[in-house]
């Protein structure tokens, strides 16, 4: 299983993709609209796939998998399984971000990029306050203190932003962002999330003998020579890079990125370093996926793939405690 | 020449002025009270708190050397070690080659098979009993092929039969070229498998020598601040208190 779970996953991906591209209100021919936006002729299914359904399924897998790897990394760094890429306060900084682009119409130069960049300036500053909390000694308590006091602070400066919205209406857009979506984003999205997604994925890659070092304790992984402090570091900074831009760009997709790696954790022994592509790839079939069933859903209001992941991965997470606890009774 | 050699070494106020030598082939004791400074010394020397004085690892200056080649030189097994996933055996003793690099299942086999830990390669080494973790952890330090082993407490917590196996395993460690340092609370068993000792109190080494140098009835009741019984002549040597 551990071997073949990768190339399965993968298949997984594009299949998934293409669902993605022929899903919808409206039938397309996903192969000539495709070829027809990628040779500029214009017509509907170019239209449709090019605008609208493509920009919506390669959000959605890179959202997916930035939740799904940051979450994987995060708890092999706290040693924690239950810890939620969330925890480290760059969602809610990012959401916090975003907020005051609604309330205080930030960046409105750069146009549909304002959210997402603001959302990860947010997430940036949050980082470099926890940063500085943790000290020069990365210690797991530690990181979920000061990201917990981070995010209820975050927190409660958003709900400060949303008491005071201007009107109602720009509450609740603001509230509906941040309920978590991937439709009505252009390709344009693209250009924040993907370079914060492939550098902060590439430092969390290269700290994966840190992350296996890390199964035995901090001492084990400093005798044997590994960079625990500044490791670790990377890895909170790699997280934060995609968690925030995954939020700046999507808002709040919940549970991905506490669940995936929880379930893909026995298929790949248990070893931290090998959970990490495996969570990526889950990570963007399962939003993929949600954002299909969001679509398929009938017509009116549009449930929110934020709300949709949380619905169902709350109660996943319960059966998953109870099953967990069936085992030691 | 000596293995490693200590001079001077201080940590903070934890150590003070501590001066040592490992041979080829030795099993050194670090003995003492709670709170002596016997893990500290193994810390420091395994790189994990800075210390003033020196560190010579075959002649070379331990502190010139990087952190992989330290590591590559000298392995720890600290006395506290819990794995937070359910790895297996075989994948925490592949851990032992993390300093190489590689994942060379000859020498992972032959670090399994030396703390006869084979059987247990598959298992997950959360459902294992105290003395068959404490070989699989030792079989990863084992693994490192490091050419001195520092070891906290190996035998804690552990029954007569464990701790025989594993004091066995890191005397013939020792014995096939290398040098193996263990802290221990058990005079007896120090007696038995170390040796040389060196005795710590309140962060200073109060005395270090042959086994009968150390173990006195006089030095141990200052020390220990209580009546010790001593007979070394005994198979297997008794150190106990009165």
């Amino acid at each position: 299983m551990e071997k073949s779970l990768n190339p399965l996953l993968i298949f997984l991906v594009i299949f998934i993709s293409w669902l993605s591209l022929g899903s919808g209100s409206i039938e397309v021919n996903v192969v000539s609209g495709l070829w027809d936006w990628l040779n500029s002729i214009d017509n509907n299914d170019a239209l449709i796939i090019g605008e609208i359904r493509l920009p919506r399924t390669l959000l959605a897998l890179v959202v997916g998998a930035a939740m799904g790897l940051s979450g994987a990394a995060l708890q092999g760094l706290l040693r924690n399984p239950l810890v939620d890429p969330g925890l480290i306060g760059a969602s809610q900084g990012a959401a916090l971000g975003a907020a005051c682009v609604f309330y205080f119409n930030l960046f409105s130069g750069l146009g549909a990029l304002a959210t997402p960049l603001a959302g990860l300036i947010g997430a940036a500053i949050t980082l470099f306050i926890l940063l500085g909390l943790s000290g020069s000694i990365v210690r797991p308590s530690i990181i979920i203190m000061a990201g917990l006091a981070l995010s209820m602070f975050t927190g409660a400066l958003l709900a400060m932003v949303l008491n005071f919205a201007p009107n109602p209406y720009a509450m609740q857009e603001l509230v509906f962002w941040l309920l978590g979506s991937v439709s009505n984003r252009g390709l344009d999205n693209l250009l924040v999330l993907l370079p914060a997604f492939l550098i902060g994925g590439g430092i969390i890659w290269s700290q994966r003998r840190l992350l296996m070092g890390l199964s035995l304790g901090d001492q084990v992984a400093e005798s044997m020579g590994l960079q625990v402090s500044r490791g670790s570091r990377f890895i909170i900074l790699g997280t934060a890079m995609l968690v925030g831009s995954a939020v700046a760009v999507a808002g709040n997709i919940g549970f991905v990125g506490l669940l995936v790696p929880h379930i893909l954790r026995p298929l790949v022994k248990y070893r931290p370093d090998k959970l990490l592509l495996p969570s990526a790839l889950a990570g963007a079939i399962v939003v993929c996926a949600a954002d299909i069933l969001v679509r398929l859903l009938p017509p009116g209001r549009e449930l929110k793939l934020g709300v949709l992941t949380a619905v169902v991965g709350a109660p996943f997470f319960i059966w998953l405690i109870w099953k967990e606890r069936q085992r030691w009774l | 020449m000596a293995l490693m050699s200590i001079n001077n070494l201080s940590v903070d106020h934890r150590l003070q002025s501590i001066d040592l030598e490992l041979k080829q082939g030795e099993v050194l004791g670090l003995i003492g009270p709670n709170g002596a400074g016997k893990s500290s010394l193994l810390s420091a020397l395994s790189g994990l708190v800075n210390h003033t004085g020196l560190v010579e690892f075959n002649g070379i200056n331990l502190a010139s050397l990087t952190a992989l080649e330290r590591a590559r030189s000298i392995a720890l097994q600290p006395q506290f070690v819990e794995s937070a996933w359910a790895l297996s055996v075989h994948d925490v003793v592949s851990l032992g080659r993390l300093p190489w690099g590689d994942c060379d299942q000859k020498i992972i086999k032959s670090a399994m098979q030396q703390a006869n830990v084979t059987e247990l390669a598959n298992r997950h080494v959360d459902e294992l009993s105290g003395g068959e973790k404490a070989r699989v952890w030792l079989a990863r330090v084992l693994a490192n092929q490091a050419d001195v082993l520092l070891v906290d407490e190996p035998v804690a917590n552990l029954d007569i039969h464990y701790q025989r196996d594993v004091m066995n395993l890191l005397s013939d460690y020792a014995r096939s070229g290398h040098g193996v340092i263990i802290a221990i609370h058990d005079l007896s068993l120090a007696a038995r498998y170390c040796d040389r000792l060196c005795l710590l109190d309140n962060s200073k080494m109060v005395k270090s020598g042959r086994v009968e140098e150390v173990l006195t009835d006089k030095i141990l009741s200052t020390v220990f601040n209580t009546d010790v019984f001593i007979n070394l002549e005994s198979n297997p040597p008794v150190v106990l208190a009165r």
